[in-house]
């Protein structure tokens, strides 16, 4: 498998706070690669610099070979970015912020209806996607994101924390979803608490806390190196 | 240009709420039935107004009052009683007749003698609408002519080789206007009061369309943030550039419908009070002195005021960055309110040229100053500082832009805040 996405040595502080100190990671073509870690461990910072959304002071990113720093806009063309706490426009309806999103990247008027068309499968959430995205549940509005995230096959699917405030029906619906929609060659990078679901989902994992990933592999290798039954105790002996 | 179009398609929808459309709805409707209001009682006025007369004297001058009354379209409502507080009593009992006259026995002859005789009036105040009180004033300066032909009848008995009139105003005085290199004959009030007239709309309309403008843009970003949208937009395909001129281009279409639709309802709230001011003499006067709008001025002054807008859109955005919510929207656009409030009242209230220098220099340096100076400056002419003006507003406004663009392409857009409820709290 091709490395689709190099990150090297990356480094991003606040003011005085460290949140990166240097990370190291790669994710292969058609692969789920999750950064797993506790709270302020640096995992959205991560994302948000591959998204684009902010800028590393050291270290570079590289998507396909463009970087984020010096293309971000070609990056962004290829990236799908799911952020934890995400909305969607109250007063557009479903199928209206659908489209929306997809006419920043369709090449085309028949692109859109397909990009709109799988959105609507992955969500699907039925008549409801004519109806305003204010009268959707918190479960709606995440699996229309998640719809939109995917609907245009990106090179690289960024979810942080993609079940967040979901109940375990929906959680289980959106894994499901997730998962189906690797097998068509999408790349994914996610983020989150959930053991279980990064156990569920993830080709590879990579442990991070205080800004420096610790440990990278897949589920199985972590589980066998460090001699746990699950992610939940391997997680817990290198964070401690 | 497709997405930019797709993105202002969406900003302008989300702008447009059902609760902007009722709002807008019920000011104009609540404009428009005060504007009514207003305006049946200036009906009032002017039309037939009823008045209750106790004509004690029934003499030659008591009827020559009498039809000077019915010439300024008053009814007489002649009164049957011989009695003054029984007259009273009885348009005490009328709801709809509020004026009473009572003209003294001997009236005429105390008055040929050169006896004062007083009339009475009585105003009976059942509400404190415009017409209760026009109409008490219309009877005094009725009475006031009576009281002014009266005078130049004796006058001419006694002193029949001279003019009332000189006897009773010596000294003549002839009223010139002076502005630039021309002259007219006559009153500066009602010249001040015309110019006023016709130009009121400009500093109103520029304060409306600034004020609406910028909340709308501060709200598109503020709702962004509050709503968690603005990461997911950060960060698909298009310049970021791109997404501050739709947002602001949106707000500035959405304000100018807003603000437009709102001086409609103004136009016939001020139409109600105001009526048509129009008057031949003071026309012409105006033309003399060539203090009118013309094509160019209109131009320059369409300029200017596109200039102010762009400028406080693009501040908004600016300020916008700096919100959390709709809550800190709200705060975040005082300032702009309170710089768009001072050289509107300033302009209205005094002359800016006669500021403290060091005052003025700050007056002039806020961009919103220039387009509500130059509806003045262009009545008299003065067109390079205009001129000055919108060039001054173009630079604060490319100034600000760079600002605003510049913060959108960096994570400040994501990391800058203004915590105002949270700083007082």
């Amino acid at each position: 498998m091709e490395t689709i996405l190099k990150v090297r040595n990356l480094k991003k502080t606040y003011g005085r706070i460290y949140a990166l100190k240097g990370i190291d990671f790669d994710v292969k073509e058609g692969e789920i690669f999750a950064l797993i870690g506790p709270n302020g461990a640096g995992k959205t910072t991560t994302l948000r610099i591959i998204a684009t959304l902010l800028s590393p002071d050291e270290g570079s990113v590289e998507l396909v070979g463009y970087d984020v720093k010096k293309e971000p806009e070609k990056i962004r063309e290829m990236i799908s970015y799911l952020p934890e706490e995400a909305g969607a426009y109250k007063n557009l309806t479903g199928i209206e912020y659908l489209r929306f999103m997809a006419n920043f990247y369709a090449r085309n008027e028949r692109e859109v209806e397909e990009f709109v068309k799988r959105g609507e499968e992955i969500a699907d959430l039925g008549e409801r996607l004519k109806d305003k995205v204010g009268t959707y549940s918190k479960g709606m509005v995440r699996k229309l994101l998640l719809a939109r995230t995917l609907m245009i096959k990106p090179t690289l699917a960024i979810l942080d924390e993609p079940t967040s405030g979901l109940d375990v029906i929906n959680s289980l619906e959106v894994r499901e979803i997730i998962k189906n929609f690797v097998r068509e060659g999408v790349s994914v990078l996610l983020s989150s608490h959930n053991m279980l679901e990064i156990e569920f989902l993830s080709d590879r994992v990579a442990i991070i806390d205080n800004g420096v990933i610790l440990e990278t592999g897949t589920p199985q290798e972590l589980k066998d190196k460090y001699s746990s039954r699950n992610l939940e105790e391997v997680f817990r002996r290198i964070v401690g | 240009m497709k997405k930019f179009a797709n993105l202002l398609k969406k900003e302008i929808k989300e702008l447009i709420t059902r609760q902007l459309i009722a709002s807008l709805i019920l000011t104009l409707v609540l404009f428009y039935f005060i504007g009514n209001i207003a305006r049946s009682e200036m009906g009032k006025v002017q039309g037939v107004k009823d008045i209750y007369v106790l004509d004690l004297d029934e003499s030659d001058l008591s009827g020559e009052i009498l039809r000077n009354l019915a010439f300024a379209n008053f009814r007489i409502n002649q009164v049957s009683l011989r009695d003054k507080d029984l007259a009273i009593d009885l348009v005490r009992k009328d709801s709809k007749i509020s004026l009473l006259l009572i003209i003294p026995k001997g009236f005429a002859s105390s008055v040929s003698s050169f006896q004062p005789k007083e009339i009475e009036t009585y105003s009976f105040i059942r509400s404190f609408s415009m017409s209760s009180s026009i109409n008490s004033e219309i009877l005094n300066q009725i009475i006031v002519s009576i009281n002014n032909y009266l005078s130049d009848n004796i006058l001419k008995t006694k002193l029949p080789d001279l003019s009332p009139k000189i006897i009773k105003n010596p000294i003549k005085n002839r009223n010139f206007i002076v502005v630039k290199d021309r002259i007219a004959e006559g009153s500066i009030t009602d010249v001040n009061n015309f110019v006023y007239s016709q130009s009121i709309f400009v500093p109103i309309i520029l304060m409306m369309i600034i004020v609406f403008s910028s909340q709308m843009v501060l709200s598109a970003i503020a709702m962004e943030k509050q709503d968690k949208t603005l990461e997911t937009l950060l960060t698909v395909p298009i310049s970021r550039n791109h997404i501050v001129i739709a947002k602001m281009l949106a707000s500035g279409i959405v304000g100018l419908v807003s603000a437009g639709i709102y001086m409609v309802g103004f136009r016939f709230y001020m139409g109600g009070f105001m009526g048509n001011i129009s008057n031949a003499q003071v026309n012409e006067v105006v033309q003399k002195l060539n203090l009118r709008f013309t094509a160019d001025s209109y131009i320059l002054l369409g300029i200017s005021l596109f200039l102010a807008i762009l400028c406080a859109l693009a501040l908004a955005t600016i300020l916008g960055v700096l919100t959390e919510d709709l809550k800190s929207a709200q705060s975040a656009s005082f300032p702009l309110v309170f710089l768009v409030l001072i050289p509107y009242f300033l302009t209205i209230l005094s002359d800016i040229n006669s500021l403290e220098f060091p005052l003025k220099v700050m007056v002039l340096a806020i961009p919103f100053t220039h387009p509500f100076l130059a509806s003045q400056n262009l009545m008299f002419g003065n067109y390079v500082v205009v001129l000055y003006g919108i060039l001054y507003m173009l630079v604060v406004f490319v100034i600000l832009v760079f600002i605003a663009g510049r913060i959108f392409s960096t994570d400040r857009v994501l990391t800058m805040k203004l915590r105002f409820g949270k700083r007082f709290r």
